[in-house]
């Protein structure tokens, strides 16, 4: 018998007290927070026991994808990033210790990366989280035919990636005939242009940008429309009975409502930002002199291009702990202000 | 015994278990330098062979040599087996060396890092000696391990670079022009022409070099310059001194010079369309170009950086699987698929340049008077694996089991320098990353 089954607590199990329908939402709880399986408790009730065994089942199909995807290939990356192992090769790995670390944290290119990847997240996330809800309160009226505005904006997001890049390439070219420089050349009477957009440093990055927020801000829409639809309509009329004017309404009515959804698309956005790599692969491969190069890219080419494993592992073990460095400190950020306002 | 403590004793099972399925595979079959030899077997039986899907009209000619071949006797059966050719590289490199089959295809650089590998057994022995001397010499050398210096591959087909030029442009600038080998363009000289082309072209595009290209086309397509000023990317293990010396430096700082009067390309018809008068590129484009342009088109080398006109070389190949009960009866098939009619109708189908003497000198395209005899007389005079000098003109991608490391470094920086960055510090770089990699792997050597 494992020690502390005849623990001290002798008080019954909360939920036998409760009515029935009381009694649904303690076993959701116990469902969504299963490790909390006290085992001190003196004689569980059958109850209790097959809840555990249900919340067990329950949370099953989630542990085990997690733990097929998440937890087993961050050892392995963990493991392989200590060895010296190429792609496909027949040859054992060799141990490399932290060699791998070692010439990654001291390699002018991998910073190059990351602060690409940083100036891409510190722009795109509030550009795109704010025409995101610029968007999802025009498209949030009663308006006929309004289904086919909100599809037409969400269309992109359905196109993959690789398609849209593809398409955009032919938009940036830098000859006369790439769209926005013949449309420069239109507007402009000939003044403007031609500009190689992809081609020079200072213009590819923010192309890489733009494209991106367009490909995107769609997702992010769609999840704040529905933060908008649950804001009860009673609250505006109250607001508008008060005679608060647009503005005020949006500050005291709408914000307030959308506070979850808000962080919930900020932390998404984050995330999705740091993990910029399709864009890159096709439009500029990194260059112009490294100047779109991402902390992804590095780590796919240095795998798959150049069959070095171990650094490939390497650059995305360190990447993955900044990159949950940076949700914990929003996290804790945006958590603070919740609970002060 | 509680529950929790239960499932994780059963996620770390689980775990032990996926993390053994992910990094085993590879087993410990590595060899010493070069590969193993196959076993020569009876010589009789069924043999399995895999090819990479190519064009409809390449796929039509090796099927019907795989057809004629079966029943031209009944000793062998041949089962031909096709992969897409987008997945077939990362096919033959994901299977383990026991599982391949016993003739399969490969994309010539990549020879050196499958006989690393163990994959590939040398044919010599297995073909005839025959089906040996008819191999061009180009295609011999692209199939020669340094490593052991033995023959693992023979090839039906090679490839070529030039620059293809429209005659009715070229005049019209009043640009005078090499008709072969022996006059090629310097590199002043063909900025000359560029310069002059650009003059008289509204746009002042006047050069195509494929830049809508992926992959990997740099490597192919712009490793002569560095090989033109006499360098090899690699010489004994080293690319430091060599891939960054001064020369090839300032070679591909010439060439990323003439970006500005370079066309993008965007739709791939620049050249098709008369945007451009000159386009660097390879033999495959000939009929499409020759089609458009009819009698205005011209064939010319590559400009030359110093130490004499260079091209690439090297294309598709078969080899035998190092894990092959039946050598013989895969040489037997080599044998017949490197025969006349065979290699005949594939580049008939594909207009690459002929892996075999024989029908080199017969080719209607690559004969000498034929419209591109300049590609068959280019690959004729091969530099191996030497340092090129000025009386060779084809050079092989290196031909070492760090080609993709060096074509993944080269490709960077070569594009950066050609977008402007300072050549000579990425150059640098490259080297220093090749150099590593060779270190990493005891140069290559075991």
């Amino acid at each position: 018998m494992p020690r502390g089954w005849r623990g001290l607590k002798n008080t019954p199990p909360p939920m036998v007290r409760f009515p029935s329908h009381e009694l649904e939402e303690v076993r959701v709880s116990t469902v969504s927070v299963p490790p909390v399986v006290d085992p001190t408790l003196d004689e569980p009730p059958a109850t209790k026991r097959r809840d555990t065994k249900a919340a067990l089942i329950m949370v099953a199909p989630a542990v085990i994808l997690l733990l097929a995807f998440v937890v087993v290939p961050l050892i392995a990356a963990g493991w392989l990033s200590l060895h010296n192992v190429r792609l496909n090769s027949g040859r054992p790995a060799t141990w490399f210790g932290l060699q791998n670390y070692t010439r990654l944290l001291t390699d002018p290119e991998f910073y190059r990366g990351l602060a690409n990847n940083f100036i891409f997240a510190i722009i795109v996330v509030p550009v795109q989280t704010g025409l995101a809800l610029g968007l999802a309160l025009l498209l949030n009226r009663p308006l006929r035919g309004m289904s086919a505005f909100r599809t037409f904006f969400f269309m992109p997001v359905v196109f993959p990636m690789a398609l849209v890049a593809v398409i955009w390439r032919l938009i940036y070219s830098r000859d006369t005939l790439g769209m926005l420089n013949a449309f420069l050349d239109w507007i402009s009477f000939g003044h403007l242009g031609p500009y190689d957009w992809l081609g020079n440093a200072a213009t590819a990055m923010l192309a890489i940008i733009i494209m991106s927020i367009w490909q995107g801000v769609g997702f992010q829409m769609i999840i704040l429309l529905a933060g908008l639809q649950g804001i009860s309509p009673s609250l505006y009329e109250a607001a508008s009975i008060d005679k608060a004017n647009r503005w005020q309404q949006f500050r005291n009515v709408t914000l307030p409502g959308l506070r979850t959804t808000l962080i919930f698309v900020v932390m998404v956005t984050t995330i999705f930002s740091f993990r910029l790599f399709d864009q890159v692969w096709i439009l500029t491969q990194g260059g112009p002199n490294d100047a779109t190069t991402t902390v992804m890219f590095q780590a796919v080419t240095a795998a798959f291009s150049e069959n070095n494993v171990g650094k490939g592992a390497a650059i995305t073990v360190v990447f993955f702990v900044i990159v949950l460095l940076i949700t914990l400190i929003q996290r804790r950020i945006l958590r603070e202000e919740r609970e002060v306002s | 015994m509680s529950r929790s403590r239960k499932l994780a004793a059963g996620a770390v099972l689980v775990a032990a278990a996926l993390l053994t399925a992910a990094c085993g595979g590879g087993g410990d079959s590595g060899g010493a330098s070069g590969g193993q030899s196959a076993q020569a077997g009876s010589g009789t039986g069924e043999i399995k062979v895999w090819g990479h899907q190519g064009e409809a009209g390449e796929v039509t000619a090796l099927q019907q040599a795989v057809d004629s071949f079966n029943s031209s006797q009944t000793d062998v059966k041949v089962t031909l087996q096709l992969i897409p050719s987008n997945d077939y590289t990362k096919t033959v490199q994901a299977t383990s060396a026991d599982q391949l089959p016993d003739v399969l295809e490969y994309d010539g650089p990549l020879m050196s890092s499958f006989v690393y590998d163990g994959k590939l057994a040398p044919v010599d022995g297995l073909v005839s000696a025959a089906t040996v001397s008819n191999q061009t010499a180009s295609v011999k050398s692209q199939n020669t391990y340094p490593g052991d210096s033995k023959l693992y591959g023979v090839s039906m087909f090679d490839s070529g670079l030039g620059v293809y030029g429209n005659k009715k442009l070229l005049d019209a600038a009043g640009v005078k022009y090499p008709t072969g080998l022996d006059d090629a363009w310097t590199a002043d000289e063909f900025q000359d022409a560029l310069v002059k082309l650009a003059a008289v072209d509204p746009d002042g595009k006047v050069l195509d070099v494929k830049e809508n290209y992926g992959g990997e086309w740099p490597t192919y397509g712009y490793l002569p310059i560095v090989n033109s000023t006499g360098n090899v990317v690699v010489k004994d293990g080293k690319a430091e001194g060599n891939l960054n010396s001064p020369a090839a430096v300032k070679a591909v700082e010439q060439f990323a010079g003439w970006r500005q009067y370079v066309d993008p390309n965007t739709d791939d018809k620049a050249f098709t369309d008369g945007r451009v008068a000159l386009s660097w590129v390879g033999h495959w484009l000939y009929n499409p170009y020759a089609e458009a342009l009819g009698s205005d088109l011209v064939v010319m080398p590559l400009p030359d950086f110093g130490a004499g006109t260079k091209t690439g070389q090297g294309s598709w190949a078969w080899g035998v699987g190092a894990s092959s009960k039946n050598g013989a009866a895969a040489g037997k098939f080599l044998d017949y698929l490197m025969n006349d009619t065979n290699v005949a109708a594939m580049t008939e189908a594909n207009a690459a340049p002929p892996g075999t003497t024989s029908v080199t000198a017969a080719s209607a395209l690559y004969k000498p008077g034929g419209p591109l005899e300049l590609f068959s007389e280019q690959l004729a005079k091969t530099c191996g694996t030497n340092p090129p000098t000025e009386s060779c003109v084809a050079t092989p991608r290196p031909i070492t089991p760090a080609y993709p490391v060096i074509s993944q470094q080269f490709s960077q920086a070569f594009l950066n320098a050609y977008m402007g960055a300072d050549a000579q510090a990425e150059f640098d770089k490259a080297a220093k990353a090749i150099d590593q990699d060779y270190e990493d792997n005891n140069g290559y050597t075991n």
